[in-house]
């Protein structure tokens, strides 16, 4: 998938600031302000995490934070619901398989 | 095989609509009831895409109206929220909600 860079109403994209987030080690160019699974969605990641039960592949679903489909882990905390948490320069971004792992003795 | 009754209808529990019915048929006819045989409901979301959905399954399968259906309140926190905020008033978590 790519960006809409003409839209109809809109109008043309405009210049926005780069930041680099990584995504799963690689490092990503993102339009600083703009939700991380916007970024992701426009690079084409096929998938954004493997549900618990069934091991299948998620991406977004409602878009708005509430359905809680496109969670990932962010700079290592999991379940961030990505539609709704902004790119900041380099933050790491990592697939989530099923609830995630907090990372042994992490406490937040 | 998958048809029409493998849809998930709790994306976060996947709970499909074949598990539903088949609960609702054992007598489980509120929305309630089907959250605790099936965890419908019960994921990281906590009921905000399906619960709406279940009632109306719920309705159509029993002939129930909505309103005996539907839980009888919401309960708090209505957005997720971190532990973090009942704690501490003053956290914020802006970003986030």
């Amino acid at each position: 998938m790519q960006r809409i860079l003409e839209h109809p109403i809109l109008g043309p994209l405009p210049e926005e600031e780069k930041v680099t987030i990584y995504v799963d080690g690689e490092p990503v160019e993102a339009r600083k302000g703009e939700m991380i699974a916007a970024t992701l969605m426009a690079t084409g990641k096929p998938y954004f995490r493997k549900t618990v039960k069934r091991h299948e592949p998620r991406s977004i679903f409602c878009g708005i934070g509430r359905c809680t489909d496109c969670v990932m882990t962010v700079n290592g905390i999991p379940n961030v619901r990505t539609c709704v948490t902004a790119v900041e320069d380099g933050m790491v971004i990592e697939t989530q398989m099923g609830f995630g792992d907090w990372g042994g003795n992490d406490s937040k | 095989m998958t048809d029409d009754k493998d849809m998930f209808i709790c994306r976060c529990e996947e709970v499909t609509l074949r598990e539903i019915e088949q609960a609702i048929d054992e007598g489980f006819v509120t929305v309630t009831d089907i959250k605790r045989v099936t965890r419908a409901g019960m994921g990281l979301c906590q009921g905000r895409t399906c619960t709406k959905t279940i009632a109306r399954i719920i309705s159509q399968r029993t002939g129930k109206p909505l309103d005996e259906v539907l839980p009888k309140s919401y309960r708090s926190p209505v957005r997720p929220q971190k532990m973090q905020a009942v704690e501490n008033e003053e956290f914020n978590d802006a970003k986030n909600s």
